[in-house]
């Protein structure tokens, strides 16, 4: 790339450029990537069709002076779920459903509202027009309430259509971030160069509509807080290690960030890693990346990657690196459920690594936030503790 | 009750009344005490008692022969007779209400003719309270059904309890020797239940307030006049009103001419315009307050005993009230914020529900209508026979609310789990009470069963009063049990006064004695 910065000898790379002529070899052995379950990209007019069906149904119902329902696949639901190494968490065929009744109390409010937006989308899809989540509840906020209820109730039709929200013409204000060497062209023709200055840039919402994506990056790093991001970026480390790519879903990732790294995960199978915090929550976050979501199962393999690596922090560095106790924080209560839920998640019995330093976590008792490795020197993530991961394939 | 024109008095009946128990129900009781008492009392009603031998009613009910007999005989001007019988059924119904397997039959037979009916609540819906008392809880008791709404939907009401209160007994009354304690429990429901008026947000119209005392006998006898006393004329006595933005005005017009149980005070709210709406009870809700006053003794309470704490209480509950103002008045208030709550949960689910309905059926039609596809489209409107897109809105909205109306409003509450009886359609409970108790009357009747079922509204053609007397009862399933003979001198046991079915002779005769009777009430001048 033009104005590439300099980054470390090519040698630095080489348990990287081993690490993914195996993630290579490994794609190859599976026969390519795995076949497209779950929802698909559908046309406007197969999304029109359905949700025609899905009246006429509901007219059918009243005709015959039947109250009408959904039926909705319990997308939260673990019986439901199964875990396949290859795409992570997804819905099993049959799973159980349930029913969002016209004539319950408890569930008739639900029911005008999924008709309410299924209207929403089915003008959308007819004129060719998008909005985002949000745009959406602020068509009747008073009537939907909170914003969760649209998500869910987005979800919910685009699991019970079986066709992804990005095909229901429902896009959502990204809050991730992207930097590093990489380039694009969004679906309206704007050219996006990102960088790796300290200006991030925002993940776009259409995520499917992205072409021409250009990169070189040797890895991509997922950060799972936007403080640390922000970290590195001012301390160059997009640079140093350059050619690579950063992404942040500052938290908790939205479904465009997780679109994005399945997106350059899919079009250039480079090593993807995470670094979050030592403790539960960063595991999770991390675990969504990587084997999705028991809400989102349903489009698992439009948004899990699990060739995700754990880079770091890891329970075990903390003692290796020496970083004195009072600068860890004492797990509480609710991580320690958390930590004994993802313990009993099905991935974790074929992530025997993960799983030792969990117990490592379980047994200290104590979890520490990367910014724990300022104590050692304040550049020491991106300076020390990184570039040596990376050269010498400290992941897991 | 049997009448016959009095041979010494011009326009006036001698009434002949017998009390009769077909059970043991005289147990506990000193008949002697009890005659005293009763003697006592009846110089008021100028009348003597008759009572069958102590012994002969002290023994067993072996043959089937009635054990307990009391016979009054009175000369009553027939209007009084009238009014005294409204007031003897409404006592009687009231007894019911909370003694669902006591039946009644009450019988009166004016120069041969009989009218019957008989008051039971068997096999209804009741609510077990704490005292042992079951509260009869069918919504026609109370109040009338609305037309054309209250029918289908739920037919109950929902008594919220108030936690028992121990009443404070005046210094004056210390003398009195009431050695114990009296405690009284609320209960608040609202009538009908909220969810029948599905179709509209109600308001509270009016308040009835029935009073029992121990045993579950009426406390305020209904031959007395409504009370007076300050404690009921305080329409906040019991219930602060501001808390509802509700003014109430005490409500004088009690009519005994109706099959519903008369309340011992009733208040209603008082319109804005500062007119009493006259059919503010036909619009509105009324809130019930039952209020069950109760005798305790660290000793087994003796029968008489209670009879003394009655009359007691009849005299003086005013005054022992006003003692104990603020803890009857925060129990009433607890259970009637409840029953009130149930009310606004009501009407916030019934809004819900028509915000909902009406959102799911724009969004339905939203899609019609702008749908492309002409199949589509057709199939959405065959499937309504609607012949164009707004006569499919117009059936779709009435569909949806037709099917969505019945299923969704009867829930809740009136799924009360809490000291129910096991549950029964309420409709058709009153149905067969009201069925057994015919069936039951017509056990006693011999063959000619069919008979029972005579004409109804029998007096229909008579003054006031008569209508009051014989045919109160019309709009009353009770009334199947109304029956009528032709006149004869048969005994005052209904078996002894049949007629065939479908007689003619019988009929006619019958006519003749209904206008001859009408006639000879008719308010006329005085001879």
């Amino acid at each position: 790339m033009a104005f590439a910065p300099m980054g470390p000898e090519a040698s630095f790379f080489a348990v990287l450029d081993q690490h993914k002529a195996s993630l290579l070899a490994t794609l190859r052995r599976g026969g390519g990537e795995p076949a497209g379950g779950g929802t698909r990209l559908a046309s406007s007019s197969e999304v029109l069709a359905s949700i025609e069906s899905v009246i006429q149904d509901i007219i059918t119902s009243v005709a015959r002076n039947e109250a009408p329902a959904f039926t909705i696949d319990n997308r939260s639901s673990w019986e439901n779920i199964k875990f396949e190494d290859s795409v992570g968490l997804q819905m099993v065929s049959h799973c159980t459903t349930r029913k969002i009744k016209s004539d319950s109390p408890k569930s008739v409010k639900n029911f005008a509202l999924i008709l309410k937006i299924l209207s929403m989308i089915y003008k959308l899809v007819q004129s060719n027009t998008y909005a985002t989540k949000r745009d959406v509840y602020y068509t009747d906020s008073q009537l939907f309430g909170n914003q969760t209820v649209v998500d869910n109730i987005i979800n919910d039709i685009s699991c019970m259509l079986k066709v992804p929200r990005m095909s229901l013409h429902i896009l959502s204000t990204s809050k991730g971030l992207i930097a590093g060497n990489l380039r694009y062209m969004e679906e309206d023709g704007t050219r996006v160069h990102c960088t790796c200055g300290s200006t991030a840039v925002a993940v776009p919402s259409n995520i499917q509509g992205i072409q021409n994506l250009i990169t070189d990056a040797k890895f991509l790093l997922i950060v799972e807080k936007d403080a640390t991001f922000q970290r590195l970026l001012d301390d160059s480390f997009c640079n140093r290690m350059s050619p690579c790519i950063m992404v942040t879903g500052k938290g908790v990732p939205d479904l465009n960030t997780r679109l994005l790294v399945k997106k350059l995960w899919d079009t250039f199978h480079i090593p993807v890693f995470a670094l979050v915090d030592a403790d539960p929550h960063g595991i999770e976050i991390m675990c969504i990346y990587k084997y999705g979501s028991k809400a989102m199962s349903f489009e698992a393999h439009n948004l899990t990657v699990p060739a995700i690596r754990w880079l770091g922090l890891l329970p075990s560095d903390i003692k290796r690196l020496n970083i004195p106790r009072d600068t860890l924080i004492p797990l509480t209560k609710r991580d320690q459920m958390k930590l004994d839920s993802v313990l009993k998640r099905p991935y974790v019995t074929c992530q025997p690594f993960w799983r030792k330093e969990m117990e490592i976590m379980a047994d200290s008792k104590m979890k520490a936030e990367i910014q724990a490795l300022t104590f050692l020197s304040s550049d020491y993530l991106s300076r020390v503790y990184l570039p040596n991961k990376l050269k010498f394939g400290g992941w897991i | 009750m049997e009448a016959l024109n009095s041979k010494h008095q011009a326009n006036t009946l001698h009434c002949v009344t017998t009390i009769a128990s077909a059970g043991s129900i005289y147990g506990g009781l000193v008949l002697k005490k009890f005659l005293k008492e009763i003697q006592s009392i009846l110089p008021g009603f100028s009348a003597k008692l008759n009572w069958t031998s102590e012994e002969a009613s002290c023994s067993q009910d072996i043959s089937g022969v009635t054990p307990f007999q009391m016979i009054f005989e009175v000369d009553e001007k027939p209007r009084t007779l009238m009014t005294d019988s409204l007031v003897i059924k409404n006592f009687l119904h009231k007894i019911v209400m909370v003694h669902p397997k006591i039946k009644f039959n009450f019988t009166v037979k004016v120069n041969g003719i009989l009218s019957m009916e008989v008051f039971g609540t068997k096999n209804e819906p009741t609510m077990n309270l704490s005292n042992g008392i079951a509260l009869v809880i069918s919504c026609q008791h109370y109040v009338r059904p609305k037309f054309g709404t209250a029918e289908l939907l739920c037919s109950r009401i929902h008594p919220v309890l108030g936690h028992p209160v121990m009443l404070f007994i005046p210094d004056d009354m210390a003398g009195l020797g009431l050695l114990g304690e009296l405690i009284l429990t609320p209960a608040a429901a609202l009538c009908p239940c909220p969810k029948v008026f599905s179709n509209q947000l109600n308001r509270i119209s009016s308040v009835s307030i029935f009073l029992y005392g121990p045993s579950g006998l009426p406390l305020i006898l209904p031959s007395q006049e409504p009370p007076t006393t300050t404690v009921f004329k305080d329409t906040s006595y019991f219930i602060d009103w501001k808390k509802y933005h509700l003014c109430m005005v005490p409500n004088l017009d009690l009519s005994l001419d109706r099959d519903l149980v008369l309340p011992d005070v009733s208040y209603q709210v008082e319109s804005s315009e500062g007119d009493q709406s006259q059919n503010m009870d036909f619009q509105g809700q009324t809130l019930l307050l039952f209020l069950f006053v109760d005798f305790h003794s660290g000793f087994p309470v003796q029968q008489t005993e209670l009879w003394r704490v009655h009359t007691l209480l009849t005299t003086h509950l005013s005054a022992i009230l006003t003692e104990s103002h603020s803890v009857v008045q925060d129990s009433v208030q607890v259970a009637v914020d409840q029953a009130l709550e149930q009310h606004h949960q009501a009407a916030k689910d019934h809004q819900k529900l028509q915000v909902s309905l009406s959102v799911a059926v724009n969004s339905i039609m939203s899609i019609v209508t702008g749908s492309t596809s002409s199949s589509f489209r057709k199939i959405c409107l065959r499937a309504l026979q609607a012949a164009d897109t707004q006569e499919f809105g117009t059936k779709l909205h009435k569909s949806f609310h037709e099917i969505t109306r019945h299923r969704l409003l009867p829930y809740c509450s009136c799924e009360m789990k809490q000291q129910l009886l096991p549950e029964k359609n309420a409709e058709q409970s009153t149905e067969d009470a009201h069925e057994n108790s015919s069936l039951e009357l017509l056990a006693g009747t011999g063959e000619q069963v069919e008979n029972k079922r005579l004409k109804r509204g029998c007096l229909r053609q008579g003054m006031e009063e008569t209508r009051a007397f014989h045919s109160a009862r019309t709009r009353s399933p009770s009334e199947a049990a109304a029956c009528r003979t032709k006149p004869t001198g048969a005994s005052l046991t209904p078996s002894g006064s049949r007629g065939s079915p479908g007689d003619s002779l019988e009929d006619s005769l019958w006519q003749q004695e209904v206008s001859n009777l009408s006639e000879w009430l008719s308010p006329g001048p005085e001879p």
